[in-house]
């Protein structure tokens, strides 16, 4: 259980992750537009 | 859409399918490690498909496919290896062994780790665009490698199941739902690394316009 908990929490926290780091980039590169 | 999407699968793996009578809970797992790396085949495929592009007609907006599916399908395999290792720890007794799959997979990540990092650290321009375009073409040779490494060696990696008819029902439904939202999720993350890039080539042509991907126009002012 604690294997799947980890795994897990590492897929949600690389990909959310990512998305958040994206969509942060994408608003300031548009505001300095 | 699908970040709520990815939120539905969620609740599929964890509420809907079945815990498998053999390993345990920890065999969920399997859902979206698998989906990750389909999704992570699909990128390299961007990387592969926007290459020849650029390499036919110098398209600065296939350049651009390129290195968003390269970045977003590097995360993704970063999952599958992950995700992977935390799967066979309980199940093998250790994180990481040399056999087939995980190796080509591993070369795979470097493969395209690689590619970004040639993107990264070389001059911008048509010389970088072209090396990292046949890197990406040439990395790709590495995706049915990784594929079929199941079935041209003995691995210590499980075969194939799903197109083998291994799986019940439930677990095939809560897979394919899965694999279509996380597909969706690459899709969306790739939508949004090509308009970054698109960005950053015309903040990159305002500044510094000789070093642009494209060839230049004839006629153009040099």
């Amino acid at each position: 259980m604690t294997y799947l908990v980890i795994a897990y929490a590492f897929a949600v926290a690389l990909l959310g992750g990512y998305l958040i780091w994206s969509l942060r980039t994408l608003r300031e590169l548009e505001r300095k537009e | 859409m699908a970040v709520a999407l990815m939120l539905l699968a969620a609740g599929a793996i964890f509420l809907y399918a079945p815990t498998d009578a053999l390993q345990g809970p920890v065999q969920r797992i399997f859902y979206l490690h698998v989906s990750s790396a389909v999704a992570a085949y699909g990128c390299f495929a961007v990387v592969l498909v926007g290459g020849i592009i650029y390499l036919r007609n110098e398209s600065p907006a296939a350049d651009r496919f390129a290195r968003a599916g390269a970045l977003v399908g590097v995360v993704f395999t970063s999952v599958t290896l992950v995700m992977g290792m935390l799967w066979a720890k309980p199940i093998w007794g250790v994180y990481w062994t040399w056999d087939a799959r995980l190796t080509s997979t591993l070369v795979l990540w470097i493969i395209y780790a690689g590619y970004l990092l040639v993107r990264r650290l070389a001059e911008p321009g048509r010389q970088a665009a072209r090396i990292a375009a046949i890197v990406g073409i040439f990395g790709f040779v590495d995706v049915p490698v990784v594929h079929f490494s199941v079935t041209w060696w003995r691995t210590q990696h499980p075969g194939p199941i799903v197109v083998n008819d291994a799986l019940p029902a439930e677990m095939l439904a809560t897979f394919l739902f899965t694999l279509g939202c996380t597909l969706v999720l690459a899709a969306t993350l790739i939508a949004i690394r090509y308009r970054i890039e698109t960005l950053i080539d015309a903040r990159q042509a305002i500044a510094e316009p000789t070093k642009l991907v494209a060839a230049p126009q004839p006629g153009a002012a040099p």
